[in-house]
């Protein structure tokens, strides 16, 4: 679907902003004119593709947008990155060094440009990694005070792809399947096609349990890019409009 | 939270704190010389120690990018990276260890960087409470000179500078450790303090700790095995067997 760019631009309806638990503090939650829209899903689920979409609308139609996305802050992305190659943190520590990373981008990127009216595209937000230290036996309590820093976001959006799916598009793409993204640290089989089957059908039951709690957007992405863009679209203008 | 103690770890742990320059360090050290001395099998684990987060927190201090929030999480990871890599392990080897700071540290300081005080606590729920803590007051122009003594200059977020509470890193430092006497003082009671007046003489201090630590502890248990002499040299020398690998993750995906 092309998008023609719009002479007539919509100005975003202004609406409640509020943190999941204690927030950031000294934060001005008044100041926040921008919005946050997020999009999660699994790799393979077609996120980065729908967000380059997402990009060219937003920008024809006059907004100005920003992109995160997981391990990208300066403060600890390279660290994490070496700490995943190595295998060599433990749970706890894995999970807090990912919350640094999403605070780190929290404070210096999305609220700065949530003052500055802009939105905010996540590739991602604290949903993925709540799911996956769920998946790996943390305490949910605890992972709900950990991402009290979160600002609620004005829209989120899960690309649900079955993991028989999921496989296909890996192998279209890349010659193996991750470790991570098979669960491999988890030791749920050797056979690493039996591990991503089974770890990505787990994250997307607790992606629906999360769904419950946070109340997401469960978007069927089994379809063609363009289906997928015209339903986001639809809904993120609904999100502009204010309601 | 319970100690190590009551949560049946075979070790004990035992944890200074106080305010920088209060003395503490010195304090540990004296304290785990003379553990070591005994034969008693002693482990060391400073705050802020880790390798791998170490770098980021530099990095994150020199380029002045941190937070009131990430500092806090910054630590917390530092902390449990040790804890599960390493004070875990030989808690459960049955080590006497010894930590300079634990996470009183962090509930005193991020507290008064600003952190809601609930979130805090949160964060570090998952460690066990140490199973003798002692508590260093000095008075604040004494740590003043100590740390002046041992180096020309205030450090950054030692003097608490990005608190902005003053530009005068002694007038800052003054405010900022103040402060986090008021916390530690707070706390004191609630996790059993063991509290010391660090303007005494060293010596006179670690009289006290060792004093309370036998007093304490069971340190009879806390010996290394003695080593049999080999009876036949051509046996091969065992190897420290690994724990168990636990079933339970592969469990819950059946």
């Amino acid at each position: 679907m092309k998008h023609l760019p719009q002479n007539h631009i919509v100005i975003p309806r202004r609406t409640p902003r509020r943190f999941y638990g204690h927030g950031i503090p000294k934060v001005d939650l008044e100041r926040l004119a921008g919005r946050l829209i997020v999009v999660e899903g699994a790799d393979g689920s077609g996120r980065s593709t729908q967000i380059a979409m997402l990009v060219q609308w937003l920008e024809g139609s006059g907004h100005a947008t920003t992109q995160v996305g997981l391990k990208r802050s300066s403060l600890v992305s390279e660290e994490l990155e070496q700490a995943q190659e190595g295998n060599i943190l433990s749970r706890t520590t894995l999970s807090l060094f990912y919350a640094t990373d999403c605070a780190d981008q929290l404070e210096n990127i999305i609220l700065p440009a949530l003052k500055a009216g802009f939105i905010v595209l996540a590739d991602r937000y604290i949903y993925t990694l709540m799911a996956r230290d769920m998946v790996r036996g943390m305490d949910e309590a605890w992972l709900k005070n950990l991402y009290g820093i979160a600002l609620e976001p004005d829209a989120v959006f899960y690309l649900n792809v079955p993991p028989e799916e999921l496989v296909q598009r890996s192998f279209a793409k890349n010659t193996a399947l991750d470790y991570w993204e098979s669960g491999m640290d988890l030791g749920l089989s050797r056979d690493m096609f039996d591990s991503f089957m089974k770890y990505q059908t787990t994250m997307q039951k607790t992606f629906r349990r999360l769904q419950a709690t946070y109340g997401f957007t469960i978007v069927d992405g089994n379809r063609s890019a363009d289906a997928i863009n015209a339903e986001l679209c639809k809904k993120i203008s609904a999100v502009l409009a204010g309601k | 939270m319970k100690t190590f103690a009551e949560l049946n770890f075979p070790g004990r742990l035992v944890a200074v704190e106080g305010l920088d320059g209060s003395g503490k360090s010195t304090q540990i050290y004296l304290l785990k010389r003379w553990l070591e001395l005994q034969g008693l099998k002693v482990y060391f684990s400073e705050w802020n120690s880790s390798e791998l987060v170490k770098a980021a927190t530099s990095k994150g201090k020199k380029r002045e990018l941190l937070t009131p929030t990430t500092f806090s999480l910054i630590h917390a990871t530092d902390f449990a990276d040790r804890y599960e890599r390493h004070l875990v392990p030989l808690m459960r080897a049955g080590y006497l260890v010894l930590c300079d700071r634990y996470i009183f540290t962090a509930f005193a300081r991020d507290v008064v960087r600003g952190c809601p005080p609930e979130w805090v606590r949160g964060l570090y729920d998952f460690a066990a409470l140490p199973d003798l803590t002692f508590f260093f007051k000095a008075d604040l122009g004494v740590s003043l000179q100590r740390i002046l003594d041992g180096r020309p200059q205030l450090k950054y977020f030692e003097a608490g500078m990005d608190l902005r509470l003053s530009s005068d890193p002694y007038e800052s430092f003054r405010i900022f450790q103040g402060r986090m006497l008021e916390q530690y003082l707070a706390m004191s009671t609630e996790f059993n303090f063991y509290v010391l007046d660090a303007n005494q003489l060293v010596e006179r201090q670690q009289a006290t700790v060792r004093e309370l630590v036998a007093q304490k502890l069971n340190l009879a248990n806390f010996r290394r095995a003695e080593r049999p002499a080999p009876r036949q040299s051509s046996r091969p020398p065992k190897t420290v067997g690994a724990l168990p690998r636990t079933a339970k993750v592969e469990e819950a995906f059946e």
